[in-house]
């Protein structure tokens, strides 16, 4: 009877658990790697960041990714060395709301100011993707996750955006630039105020 | 009879009951909110017109506003949005509304053809009306980023079809059709004008 009375109020006591999943159930590196396409504001800085890659002069697409790539990394190491960033999502949605922008205005970025926005952009996907792990190894494994997850999406979308070189399609791209920054700027100001 | 539960565990089993919270997965919040979004224009007859008229008069109007007008509605749109959503008021939000889809109607039956700025400003000022509506009704409980991808991308799709249905206009019926069109909408317009008075 004792036991019983102590187990019903370790269950009224105890919270809820409130892990990071996405999709509940699915942690570690599986979940990590989906977070990157299940979160939609990932989703639309990801997006974002293929279509600026492939708008840059072919020179400087690898540095692009390469800073991207190297910031996911920086994020990681943030990350497991203790380093809590709060509200990181504003810098996901600022990410998608700059790059989308650029995006629809098809100007060809200067090469440092597309290098920060790829560097802040791997980063903030990073901070905003720590799961509620209690275990190092765990969290390591799902940030490594979303960092795959991450370096995909955007190479993927680079790689089909490059190849579409007809005038019309040059400017669906830009189109699609235009409905992220305006997603991603509607999101942040709805976050911001409420 | 069997007994099938001993009452002791009654006194563990009944708290559980009462804590017991309703599974609530992360993706259905994603999934409604992108689909209540995609909705949102669809379901607003005086915003879809005026969608529509965006798209003819764009294709009515040939390069560069065929996609000048598509890319800079979905961002001046936003402007609007943002002080909807801070609560920052418009004055009659629902007329503008309503006279975007009669005076971009009209443009489209008249196939007016004004230099391009001007006609990025008329559905410049018409966008913000657009924006403002949709921003003061985003709502919390949703996936705020699925709701606004859902809406955006409608917004858009509206152009882009009213842009297909314009293109008709390089051939002579067609020309006739996309005019009738644009004065059907013009007249729409009008009765939605007349309404919120």
């Amino acid at each position: 009877m004792i036991a019983a009375a102590a187990l019903a109020w370790l269950l009224i006591t105890a919270a809820p658990a409130s892990a990071h999943d996405v999709v509940p159930g699915v942690g570690g590196s599986l979940g990590g790697l989906l977070h990157p396409v299940l979160v939609p504001a990932h989703a639309l800085a990801l997006t974002a960041l293929g279509l600026l890659v492939a708008q840059q002069a072919p020179r400087h697409r690898m540095g692009l990714l390469a800073a991207f790539a190297a910031s996911l990394g920086a994020g990681i190491l943030v990350i497991v060395s203790a380093f809590a960033v709060a509200d990181a999502q504003y810098a996901v949605l600022g990410v998608a709301a700059a790059a989308g922008l650029a995006v629809a205005l098809a100007r060809p970025l200067l090469a440092p100011v597309a290098a920060l926005v790829g560097l802040f952009g791997g980063v903030a996907v990073e901070l905003d993707s720590a799961p509620e792990e209690i275990s190092m190894q765990r969290t390591f494994l799902s940030l490594v996750g979303t960092a795959v997850g991450a370096l995909l999406v955007v190479v993927l979308v680079a790689g089909l955006a490059i190849h579409l070189r007809r005038g019309w399609q040059r400017i669906g791209v830009r189109i699609v630039g235009s409905w992220i920054a305006a997603s991603a700027i509607l999101v942040l100001a709805l976050r911001l105020a409420r | 009879m069997t007994k099938l539960l001993p009452p002791r565990s009654l006194v563990a089993v009944v708290p559980l009951l009462l804590v017991g919270a309703p599974a609530s997965a992360h993706t259905g919040a994603v999934a409604g909110g992108f689909l209540g979004g995609f909705a949102h224009p669809l379901l607003g007859p005086d915003h879809v017109i005026a969608m529509v008229a965006v798209g003819l008069w764009g294709a009515l109007l040939g390069a560069p506003a065929i996609w000048l007008l598509p890319i800079a509605f979905p961002l001046i749109m936003t402007f609007g949005g943002v002080l909807g959503i801070i609560g920052l008021p418009i004055p009659a939000v629902e007329t503008g509304i309503a006279a975007s889809a009669a005076v971009l109607g009209l443009m489209v039956a008249l196939k007016a053809r004004p230099p391009l700025w001007i006609a990025v400003a008329l559905v410049g000022i018409f966008a913000v009306f657009h924006g403002h509506a949709h921003g003061a009704e985003l709502p919390v409980g949703a996936d705020a980023a699925a709701f606004s991808i859902g809406f955006v991308v409608a917004t858009g799709l509206l152009h882009l079809s009213g842009v297909t249905f314009g293109l008709l206009a390089r051939w002579p019926a067609g020309g006739i059709a996309v005019r009738a069109a644009g004065g059907a909408i013009a007249v729409a317009g009008i009765l939605f004008l007349i309404r919120w008075q």
